[in-house]
């Protein structure tokens, strides 16, 4: 039954996505972006109104769902064509006549094809799931801010959908301009918090750099195929032409604009999904509230630039070292960012880093030829992220912003965390790759193609490498925070609603008072092992009641409510069932063995070309029978060390590496933890002398930033400033002069400014009218 | 010659509604007075329609007439609710406090009346096919706001204004008379396509030229434009802000209009790119100095009202940039049309423009208009309306993309390429760059700085505040809407130049 | 595109004896006064007139609004008759059944409406209230 719910009806396809007919589609699939659209209008209103409740909230969760429906509809309607919606004219331009007619047509309309029923279903989805947490998470603010994170957070579904949906790139680029600004906006939520600010200017700043690049690529897409629509560009003669070169390996007869293409389009994908070098914004990004990093930079916004790639497949596979490129980046991406990862005490931060190298697994996993891997770890990360995240977010909310791992401890036994944990469990096990888990299929798909792929083995066991860190410093954030002796220290938030009523956020040094002291709650020292339970709760009811001291030093965390839990529930049941996906959804006729491979394979992301030609390494050409098209594998290819079918070796392979991953943080951050803040850790970490330091420091990257762009940068606005006010101003004042000036000579015996103004102009003319004729007559007397 | 009556009709509409406004105004019952500005409105509005379904004219711009008249009843009805409060404050005070009504010191039917004369005027100009015509409807577009000026206020300062704004007018107008009689006299026609025919056979000639070159200079009083800028910023910041709102529109939307019609007759050939080298010159040349004069002394100024004024003298400079480009021949795209980027361009700037004087309008402390930059500091934050509205429409005067004013100067930007100016463009993109510095001071004062309490409250005629808010809200509706007016601005701008046979009056203008 | 010799100044001489006539005109005028008028010197003759009374109080003196007023209301008709009579003059010359005297007879309605208003104007603002 959900098989067949899972597999797109009417499949009679060609194997050219370019030569299905672009119908028109029912207009009601408008309602997805601007049902979310509406929903951040109808916040405009509350905060315009002052509304004092949650009502933003429930509006912006009924608007969602329902637009989650529409998405659902439109998936369940759809029969296999592409079709467009257009909601009005936008940019029509045309000019020229006859054989030079030329049109630059870039409408407000929406391109359905399995891709975007793909992207969307989970993007509105979880931005469903998500503002249901969020009404209860931001509940601190209502009031104030509530109704400005709902009406940017719908916004933001909103350009995620113009992102995702748009029929043309200008479309695209309004979307993706439109996610960063509601990035911008939300990470910079608590506006009055020196770093959020500065994190939201990074964010944007950095972006703005691939956006440069993607905004260069729309142009030369322009320039060169002369259309932006993407029916248009993917029918596009030219286009074929090219793919049917490049499928032969004939690179050299494709003009060195269109190779220019992707590699400016993956500067923009680089950029949006946090990838190497331009990875810097998205750590920061967590001063955000959390289910903003939840959704934008963990779910759905840093996924754009899967998508971009994954949209324009066809433009990527006409440059033999595009893909290349994009698959070196997403490993080194993966690699850093685990590694610094390992070394962080921030629970959010390290879940940022761990996206950071997740989102590399899927460039790594487009790059070698496997959008469908790609995709489908997109989805599976996705939930299981959002999932770690809003964990994370539980944490930081029920301990007053407390989220240093060496200060929490055994969460699992604190009343009321149950879910959490549990949740916290699952994310973890699919973030780590344990066996039979969704994330344990989907990065085994793009892995198994890193070795398939002829040259791509050395990314293919630096991936191998990452899926073990992964899961050592995922499996430390679980043992360290929710596992061992119960022990916590409040954060600098203030927790307590009676405390907030004033945006506790805005004053830093409101909530200095009450949480001056961290209020430890260990209980009794190192003899208690990890394994102590039995006088948990006589702990805690012995605890609980403030003692006769001063109350305020008390510190109650606070569990999760209804909405969170709820949330929480449906996701771990979602990244459960994730990993079902990877069985069902299969299509013969397209050679597909799963869900997410039937949707990428009837989109434009279906690729038409063997993997030898690409420039991996070097190494050309070199034949491999067996591989088709559209990645099916005719026949087994081997592993280079085992041997055998790589898809079924990846099973053990990944399975083992990820158990050992486990049994490391396990043995340094559990089993060999005498105290809460003590552990094996650290002697294992002085025996890499300073290498955890440099982790720790983010191997100094931002530094390196800032030494090499920013302080050239400042030299050259000193040089600047002082040329400006030299140079500039000095010219600034001389024209200011220079009238006055002029005036002083035309007028000699003025009396009053009317009078000087009028011989201004008489004069002004007559001069004029002697330059004129003098350049006439000097122009004129050659012509 | 009663056919003629048929392109009239919007100017007839506003005739009759001056007429009634002029006697409403002073009205001793003070509802018949209060009705005043809406029965303008609604004559207005008629005007618009009759606009709409005007026939083409007999000018060298046939299809002009219902996109500048439109434009000029729309931009007339923006501008209106922004006049409320403008002139007889205390008088209707008094009268509210029971004082007899004396209609010899009310000025309220004058000031509504000279702005209807001033509107029927501008539409006049886009109808005119003969030089008496169109002197007399630039006067008639000019006369009225010399005394707009002087009445909207009671400071001298305003008196002051009105006068110089009177004289050097004068002055101006008494050079591009001078040039038409001389394109009288070289031409023996008044008829404005009969002289364009007569240029195009015979060459323009010495006294021609001279003719073309002297009314250019003296229009260029009405666009503001070098050397015959100097009074603007006295008069833009004589006045009140409403009518300054008004100044930077009409006579500028009437000059341009009116050098269409003098560039046009000295034509621009057959490829577009064959204006007369001299005239090409003098464009040119008065361009770039108007550009950059503008800019650079706006830089300077730390009174609004003179910042946006001598704005207003670098826009006339950017707009010249498509004059100088020309309609570009036959089946020319709008990228190449120089003349329908103007006219759109002026719809733009107009609205834009309006916004920043209608928030500096709508402020008001003991009497007085906001005018400092001081004054309107942390705007956003304070009234947050109005600020938004500054913001929007300083960003898109500035030609932030992708608001308004950006498309405007793409549509000068590519035609001056496209006809060979690159030089020209060049400094405009430069001058732009400078704007940005001043445009972007008044956005941060207005966005970033904290907000002090200068005293400054909104005006309580409310419909300033709408009018500032319609403009911000203009400024986003014609960009979504920037595609049908394109095109109906390059439709506007079909140039026309007829042969000397078939040129309707040619006897008449010949024997006059 | 047409050539012209911009550079040689000769067909503009017509225009510069014309500016030449205009400023010799007025030059000519004051010099000639200055040269052929008598100058006579003296107490009498420094006096506001010649003879009769001597002025009494400043000349600068604010005279009633409607002075001025009814000054422009004159002018209104004033001006009224001078284009009157000439198309009373010609309109005889016409063919009274062409459309051409409709056409005329249309205009001169037209002219005296507005006469009309503004006198409706001057009379509404009060000017003919003489207190």
């Amino acid at each position: 039954m959900i098989a067949d719910l899972l597999t797109t009806p009417a499949l009679s396809m060609s194997t050219d996505a370019a030569s299905l007919s672009v119908g028109t589609g029912p207009s009601w699939v408008l309602l997805i972006p601007f049902l979310a659209l509406l929903g951040a209008a109808l916040c405009g209103v509350y905060a315009a109104l002052g509304v004092k409740t949650k009502a933003p909230a429930w509006t912006i969760v009924a608007l969602l769902a329902a637009s989650f429906a529409a998405t659902v509809a439109m998936w369940l309607g759809f029969d296999g064509n592409p079709y467009t919606v257009k909601a009005f004219d936008w940019i029509q331009v045309r000019w020229g006549e006859g054989t030079g007619a030329a049109a630059f047509i870039a409408n407000f309309s929406f391109y359905v094809d399995t891709l975007t029923i793909y992207w969307m279903l989970f993007v509105t989805g979880l931005a469903t799931l998500i503002a249901l947490y969020a009404s209860e998470y931001m509940s601190h603010d209502v009031g104030t801010g509530y109704s400005r994170f709902f009406a940017a957070f719908s916004l933001f579904v909103f350009s995620m959908a113009c992102l995702v949906m748009g029929d043309n790139f200008i479309m695209l680029y309004l979307g993706w301009e439109g996610v960063g600004l509601c990035s911008y906006l939300l990470i910079g939520y608590f506006y009055k918090k020196p770093s959020a600010v500065a994190a939201a200017k990074k964010a944007f700043i950095v972006n703005r750099i691939g956006d440069l690049g993607l905004a260069l690529g729309i142009y030369l897409i322009f320039v060169h195929f002369g259309t932006v629509e993407f029916a248009a560009l993917f029918a596009d003669a030219k286009l074929q032409g090219y793919l049917e070169a490049a499928k032969v390996g004939n690179f050299d007869d494709i003009p060195a604009m269109a190779k220019a293409i992707p590699l400016l389009l993956m500067v923009g994908a680089f950029g949006k999904s946090a990838q190497f070098p331009l990875y810097v914004w998205l750590p920061d990004a967590m001063e955000g509230p959390t289910p903003v990093s939840a959704l934008i930079h963990a779910a759905t916004m840093v996924t754009a630039g899967v998508y971009l790639i994954a949209r324009t497949y066809p433009l990527f596979l006409t440059s033999e070292i595009a893909l290349p490129i994009v698959a070196w980046i997403g490993t080194i991406t993966a690699l850093l960012a685990a590694t610094i990862g390992m070394a962080q005490f921030d629970i959010k931060r390290i879940m940022a880093y761990s996206t950071v190298s997740q989102l590399g697994y899927m460039f790594a996993g487009l790059g070698v030829l496997t959008p469908t891997g790609a995709a489908y770890h997109t989805l599976t990360h996705a939930f299981f992220k959002a999932l770690l995240f809003l964990c994370c977010g539980a944490v930081m909310h029920g301990f007053a912003g407390q989220l240093d791992l060496r200060k929490l401890s055994g969460l699992r036994k604190v009343p009321g965390w149950r879910w959490v944990t549990i949740g916290m469990l699952v994310g973890c096990l699919n973030l780590a790759g344990f066996p039979i888990t969704a994330g344990y299929f989907s990065k085994d798909t793009i892995l198994a193609e890193a070795f398939v792929t002829p040259g791509a083995s050395v990314i293919g066991f630096l991936l191998l490498l990452t899926a073990g860190l992964t899961a050592y410093y995922t499996f430390r954030v679980f043992f360290r925070v929710f596992m061992g002796p119960v022990h916590y220290e409040a954060g600098e938030e203030g927790h307590d609603h009676e405390h907030h009523d004033d945006h506790a956020h805005d004053t830093p040094g409101h909530h200095g008072d009450h949480e001056s002291e961290p209020h430890s709650v260990e209980s009794e020292p190192a003899s208690q092992g990890p394994e102590h339970t039995s006088s948990e709760e006589k702990h805690f009811a012995k605890h609980s009641p403030a003692p006769d001291k001063a109350k305020q030093h008390e510190f109650h965390p606070h569990a999760p409510g209804w909405a969170i839990n709820a949330v929480l529930i449906t996701l771990t049941a979602l990244s459960v069932l994730a990993s079902g996906l990877y069985f069902v959804g299969g299509n013969k006729d397209l050679h597909t063995k799963h869900y997410a491979g039937t949707m990428i394979a009837q989109s434009t992301a279906a690729y038409d070309t063997p993997y030898d030609k690409y420039a991996f390494k070097g190494e050309h050409a070199v034949a491999q029978p067996g591989v088709g098209p559209r990645g099916v594998i005719a026949e087994p290819l081997t592993m280079p060390i085992i041997g055998g079918d790589p898809h079924k070796m990846m099973y053990f392979v990944s399975g083992v590496i990820g158990l050992v991953g486990i049994a490391l943080a396990w043995w340094l951050h559990l089993a060999g933890r005498t105290t809460a803040a003590e552990c094996r850790m650290d002697k294992v970490a002085r025996m890499f002398g300073p290498i955890p330091k440099w982790a720790e420091h983010k191997w100094y990257v931002d530094e390196f930033y800032h030494a090499v762009f920013r302080m050239p940068l400042v030299i050259v606005s000193h040089l600047s400033h002082w040329f400006d006010k030299l140079v500039i101003d000095g010219l600034v004042n001389l024209f200011g002069l220079l009238p006055r000036v002029l005036g002083g000579l035309i007028r000699p015996s003025q009396s009053g400014a009317l009078q000087g103004y009028a011989a201004g102009m008489i004069g002004g003319a007559a001069v004029l009218l002697l330059v004129v004729l003098l350049i006439a007559a000097r122009i004129g007397g050659a012509a | 010659m009663i056919e003629k009556l048929a392109i009239v009709w919007p100017e007839i509409i506003l005739f009759a509604t001056t007429c009634v406004v002029m006697l409403t105004g002073q009205w001793p019952v003070c509802a018949v007075r209060r009705m005043t500005p809406w029965l303008a409105a609604v004559g207005l509005i008629a005007a618009i329609g009759a606009a709409m379904a005007s026939p083409p004219s007999d000018g060298l711009y046939p299809d002009l007439v219902p996109y500048a008249k439109s434009l000029v009843g729309i931009m007339g009805l923006m501008i209106l609710p922004l006049l409320a409060g403008t002139v007889d404050r205390e008088l209707e005070a008094g009268v509210a406090r029971g004082e007899r009504f004396e209609p010899l010191r009310s000025n309220g039917a004058e000031f509504y009346a000279f702005f209807l004369f001033s509107l029927t005027g501008l539409m006049l100009v886009a109808s005119s096919d003969t030089l008496i015509w169109l002197f007399l409807a630039l006067e008639l577009t000019s006369l009225p706001t010399y005394m707009m000026v002087t009445l909207s206020s009671r400071s001298t300062r305003a008196h002051e204004a009105g006068v110089k704004y009177f004289f050097l007018g004068a002055l101006g107008a008494a050079i591009f008379l001078y040039g038409f009689t001389l394109l009288y006299g070289a031409t023996g026609s008044v008829n404005i396509p009969t002289i364009a025919a007569h240029f195009a056979e015979h060459g323009l000639g010495p006294i021609g030229l001279a003719g073309v070159l002297i009314s250019l200079i003296g229009l260029f009083f009405k666009i503001a434009a070098v050397p015959m800028h100097f009074y603007t910023p006295d008069v833009y910041q004589g006045a009140a802000s409403p009518v300054s709102a008004m100044l930077a529109f009409v006579p500028k939307m009437a000059g341009f209009m009116a050098i269409f019609m003098i560039v046009g007759s000295a034509g621009w050939g057959p490829d577009g790119t064959g204006l007369p080298v001299p005239v090409e010159a003098l464009l040119w040349v008065v361009a770039a100095m108007t550009m950059t004069v503008g800019n650079v002394l706006a830089l300077l100024q730390s009174s609004v009202k003179r910042m946006m004024a001598y704005s207003s003298i670098a826009h006339s400079g950017y707009m010249l940039v498509g004059v100088i480009a020309g309609p570009g021949g036959d089946g020319a795209s709008f990228w190449r049309n120089g003349l329908a980027a103007v006219l759109f361009y002026l719809l733009c700037y107009g609205v834009m423009n309006l916004g920043v004087f209608a928030v500096l309008a709508s402020l008001e402390r003991k009497g007085q208009e906001a005018d400092d930059i001081d004054d309107i500091r942390g705007l956003v934050r304070t009234h947050p309306p109005l600020g938004w509205s500054m913001v929007i429409c300083c960003l898109a005067l500035l030609g932030f993309p992708p608001l308004l004013g950006f498309i405007g100067k793409v549509g000068l930007i590519t035609s001056g390429i496209t006809s060979g100016h690159l030089a020209l463009v060049i400094i405009l993109a430069i001058n732009s760059a400078i704007a940005a510095l001043y445009y972007l001071r008044l956005v941060a004062a207005v966005y970033l700085e904290p907000a002090s309490d200068t005293g400054f409250r909104p005006s309580r005629y409310g419909s300033r505040q709408v009018a500032a808010l319609v403009s911000a809200g203009g400024v986003l509706v014609l960009l979504l809407m920037s595609n049908r007016l394109i095109t109906a601005a390059d439709d506007a701008s079909r140039y026309a130049p007829v042969a000397p046979e078939t040129a309707p009056y040619a006897e008449a203008g010949a024997n006059n | 595109m047409t050539t012209l010799a911009y550079a040689d100044p000769s067909p503009y001489l017509p225009i510069f004896f014309m500016i030449l006539a205009a400023i010799g005109f007025a030059v000519l005028n004051i010099a000639g006064s200055f040269i052929l008028g008598p100058k006579r010197l003296g107490d009498r003759k420094g006096e506001t007139y010649e003879s009769g009374m001597t002025p009494i109080g400043t000349a600068r003196k604010r005279f009633n609004v409607r002075f001025y007023l009814i000054a422009m209301v004159f002018l209104v008709f004033d001006v009224e008759i001078i284009f009157l009579y000439p198309w009373a003059a010609t309109y005889t010359l016409l063919d009274p059944g062409s459309e051409q005297s409709l056409v005329w007879l249309g205009r001169i309605l037209f002219f005296l409406f507005t006469t009309v208003v503004a006198y409706l104007y001057g009379y509404r603002k009060g000017v003919f209230k003489f207190d």
